[in-house]
Parts: C-alpha cells; structure tokens; sequence
C-alpha cells in the first residue's frame, strides 16, 4: 500500500517537473518545454535514480550507511578527468563528445576500477576496500590540486564551476547517450539484490550460504563505477543524492533490499527531477546548480526523518 | 570418496605463528567431534580452514571427497552449514527475511523460499517472532533464528562456532539438545567449544557418546570419546586444571579445580 502510493507520489512529481519554472514567452514555449525541460527532466530522472541505486548498494555492500561512490573513488577520479580537460583547453574529444565529459568519464572509472580490482583480492576484507577507496581518492585529489596550482584563474573558475554539479542543457543525445549505461547498472545491480540481502548479516556467513562473495563485490563496484562515471560525467558530482535517498527509502519503506534498492531507483528518479525544477525558480532569472539544491533540499528532510524517528 | 568432512594435514601460519600444525580429523556423516581447547588453541582458525574460508598453508580439507576451495560457494553452502557465535544484524531486517537468506543456494522463487523459511523458524521455536526485526530480539531469540537459518539451509555438515556462548545456562541447554537431536537424525556435527559441558546437553543419556578431540597450540593433543574415563584427566592437561568428571543423574558433568588439590 505503502509502496504505491510512493510510487504514484514518485510518478507524479516526474510527470509535473518539466511544468515548473519560469513563465513560457508565447513564440518559444514548444522549443523550450519540448526540447529544453523535458529531455532535462528525463536526465535528472536518470542521473537520479542510478546515483540512488549505486549508493544503497555501496551502503548495503560495505555495511556502511556512510557508503557512496566517492567512497570508491569515483568522484575524485571524475574530478581528476575534468580538471585535465580543462587545462588541456580542447573542446572536442574523438567521437564529438564534450572533451570534459569524456575525460571525467575516464578518471571516474580509472579510479574505481582500481578500487574493484583490490576487492577482488582474495584475503581482503571489505574495511580493506574502504581504506583503499580512500587512498585513491587521496591520491587523485592530490593530482588534482596538483593541476589546479598550475592553473590560470578562468580554468580555475571553470573547474570550481564543474564541481558544484549540475544538470547539462544537452537535449536528447545526452539522454540517449547516458541511457544505456544507466540501464546496464540499473538492470544489473537490481539482479543482485538477492545475494545483497544475504550480506546483511557479515561478509563470511554469507560466503558460507553460498554468495560468491567477491565476485558480487567486484561485479558491485564495477557496475556501480560504470554508471556513476556516466552520469558525473555529464553532471559533475551531485552532492549527497546517493547518500539521502537511500537513507529517505530505508525510513519510510524499511531496510528489506526488495524494497530499498528499487525503492531507490524510482524516489532518486523523482528528488532529482523535482530539485533540477526547483533550480530553475529559486533565484529569479538565474539557474543554482543542482547540487546547491539537492543538499539544501535532502538534508533537512533527511535531519527531520532522524529526529521523528528518535522521538 | 570418502563422505563427511576431512581435514588432512592442514598447517595455517600468520605472521610467524602457527595457528594450526598439520591437524588431520575426520567428521563422518552422522558424527559428533567437539573440538575442545583453551583460547587461542585454533579452534576457530580450524573451522574457517574448513568452511573454506581460509586457505591453509598446507594440507587440505575435503568434503565428501572434493577440496573445499575447488568448489564453488553454491556447492560448498550445500554441504556444510555454519552456526556462527552470534548472529550479526547490521540492519533491522525481520527474522524470516534473516532465514530467506539461508536459501540462497536454492534456485528457488521467493515464495518457496518463504515457505521453507516459516517452517525453518517453527522448528527452531522462533515462530512467534517471524515478523520482528532481527535488532529488537534477545541474544537468545536471534540464537534461535540462526539456527532456524542452519535448518533452512539443509547440509548434511554443521559447523558450531560456540553458538552458545553469549547465552544463558537454560537457552544453553536448549541449543545444544537442539543440536543433539540433529546429530541423532543423521547430520555430522564439528562443534568448536572451550565449554565440555555444554556437550552433556547434546549427549542424551543411553545414546551413543560424542568424539572430543583436544587442541592445544595448533595441534591436536587427543581424542577420546565423551563417556571415556579418561577424559577427565586429558581435559584437565590441556587447560592446565584438574578436571573431575562426575555423573548427575546420568548426565557427565566435569568441574575445573585447582591443580594444587585439595580443598580451598
């Protein structure tokens, strides 16, 4: 019961969010909703939900609640990515694709592919993999500032502006591009939501059910980085929206992976289209970045579930 | 093929130590072996060499004839079960999703699963608290729904990691008649303890009596039966205490005492 009327909440708040925002001036308002807010709309939508999904699988995998994609590495390696590009000053990468969304493309799986390399180790333990996500962000992030000291101050401005994470104004070949990495994540994550439930109660019991324990963790991570380097990508780290939906999902429909993993999905789908809407009315005239939004929006909503739940 | 669970030589080494030297030890289907010993023996270091766990140094350990890291986790989770100290519950998932997730070696759909698992729980006398998260229970309750996990999980081997140990002497008594009547309908049991008395609770009077073998800085120092005179005096060596067996209405109880004798 529960479940649907979320959804419903869910559809509907997807259904209405291209309809928010500035007035339409009479001659552009097909151009602006048709080509503008709605293939929008579908990229939060996307980005929204695989960022979800991959943070309640990280937080299911490694039995953190603290677990997201930057816990692997992916978001500094996208840094990384993108701040090359910028210096690098090129436009167009091979293909005609934004250099910038390519390279932060590379960096975010660089990095994290590392990261699943060392899970699939055979005596490592998940705290290992954290330390080491760890150590790879750090090391990325100190190549990173690295650059950043060679930088003049408009790659600097440029790369400060990249970070805040936002929604690119990309029509539909940015749809269609990022949709089938979004699909492969999604479609395989969810297809180990079995083996994830049996990962709430330690790592070695569930080895001995069954799971192939690193091969789920190295598939986990792998798929994850996939989809999270596609959408950082295009968007810049979004920040916190792997992190509250999860928690948001886990709050109000419980913690069994059948419901929080697709739960995730769908409510990630739906907070990140209604914050991309928000962006575009709170200041009049001009648009926050998305990131600004989601944190301003998902923290107190996130702080208020916490203390209903403590009382 | 030899059936059962074997241990062939098996020598594991951390950091210049040797936690097991060259330990062989056979668990036939329908057998009780405890392992008995003070900390830090290798106990656990032995029954995570046989959940395949861990890789030993050298020797191997088979179950019904094949290396347990030759075979793949779904294979090996249908031979041998694990009944760990305590039930960790990271998250407040209920206690039929916590035994669901026994089933996974099954390729079965959810509903079978479910079905399965309800049984599993009214075996285990967890029925009552199917639906409550596994967090709210006592040590006890959620003792009860990790059995009802090892049931559900049906293998002919089960492997207890000191399942009692955080457990009060009535629900003590429980698990390990529990185990009793599982050993007596056919299931090889390895059982990890530092307690000989709990084994009392698995060994009903007039039924055949479980093998102990002792363990005592990564090599095995004995192995008798639970009913041998002897056992007292092989039990008092390995902990450094004089060990008297006695007999209370049938059932072998041992108490420690100082080793200087006599009345304190």
């Amino acid at each position: 019961m529960k479940v649907w009327l979320l959804l419903a909440v869910c559809l509907a708040a997807c259904a209405v969010a291209p309809f928010i925002g500035p007035g339409f001036a009479p001659g552009t308002a097909d151009f602006v909703f048709w080509q503008l807010r709605v293939p929008r709309t579908l990229m939060a939508m996307l980005v929204g939900g695989t960022l979800s999904l991959v943070g309640a699988v990280y937080q299911s995998l490694f039995a953190n609640p603290l677990a997201a994609p930057s816990t692997v590495g992916t978001t500094a390696g996208a840094t990384l990515g993108a701040l090359v590009a910028i210096i690098l000053g090129a436009r167009l990468a091979p293909g005609g694709l934004p250099l910038i969304t390519a390279a932060a493309f590379v960096g975010a799986l660089g990095v994290s592919l590392v990261v699943a390399a060392i899970a699939a180790g055979r005596r490592v333990r998940m705290n290992d993999v954290v330390l080491a996500g760890i150590a790879c962000s750090m090391a990325a992030g100190a190549i990173s500032t690295g650059l950043q000291f060679t930088a003049d101050s408009a790659e600097l401005m440029a790369a400060m502006r990249w970070s805040l994470g936002h929604l690119p104004q990309v029509g539909y070949s940015g749809v269609l591009l990022l949709t089938p990495f979004a699909a492969v994540t999604v479609v395989g994550l969810l297809a180990l939501t079995r083996a994830l439930e049996v990962f709430i109660a330690g790592e070695e019991h569930a080895e001995s059910q069954g799971v192939p324990v690193r091969r789920v963790r190295t598939v986990a991570i792998g798929l994850g980085a996939l989809g999270v380097a596609a959408c950082v990508a295009w968007c810049g780290p979004i920040a916190f929206v792997e992190l509250i939906v999860p928690h948001l999902v886990r709050r109000t429909l419980g913690v069994s992976r059948r419901v929080l993993l697709p739960g995730s999905v769908v409510v990630g789908a739906a907070f990140l289209a209604l914050c991309d809407a928000s962006a575009r009315v709170i200041l009049p005239g001009r648009e926050l970045p998305v990131g600004v939004v989601t944190a301003a929006l998902g923290a107190p909503l996130l702080v208020s579930l916490v203390a209903r739940a403590r009382s | 093929m030899t059936a059962g669970l074997t241990l062939d030589a098996v020598t594991v080494r951390a950091r210049g130590r040797t936690l097991l030297d060259s330990v062989s030890l056979h668990v036939a289907p329908g057998e009780f072996v405890a392992i008995v010993g003070p900390n830090g023996a290798g106990k656990s270091t032995l029954l995570r060499v046989a959940l395949g766990l861990l890789r030993p140094d050298s020797g191997h350990a088979f179950v019904d004839g094949q290396d347990v890291s030759s075979l793949v986790p779904r294979e090996r989770a249908a031979r041998l079960a694990w009944l760990p100290q305590r039930l960790e519950a990271a998250e407040p998932i209920t206690a039929l999703e916590q035994v669901v997730s026994a089933r996974y070696r099954f390729p079965e759909s959810r509903r079978a699963s479910e079905t399965a698992a309800h049984k599993a729980l009214a075996e285990a006398g967890a029925g009552s608290f199917a639906l409550r998260p596994i967090t709210e229970l006592s040590g006890g309750e959620r003792q009860r729904v990790a059995v009802a996990g090892l049931l559900a999980q049906e293998t002919p081997l089960v492997l207890l990691d000191e399942p009692a140990n955080f457990l009060d002497p009535a629900q003590q008594l429980e698990l390990y008649m529990r185990m009793g009547h599982l050993w007596r309908a056919g299931r090889g049991i390895l059982c990890v303890t530092h307690d000989v008395n709990v084994l009392t609770h698995a060994h009903a009077p007039g039924t055949r009596a479980p093998r102990v073998v002792g363990l005592f800085q990564g090599r095995v120092a004995f192995e008798r039966a639970h009913d041998a005179p002897e056992l007292g005096e092989h039990l008092g060596e390995l902990f450094g205490v004089r060990m008297h067996a006695t007999a209370v209405d049938g059932h072998r109880v041992f108490v420690s005492l100082p080793r200087s004798g006599g009345a304190a």
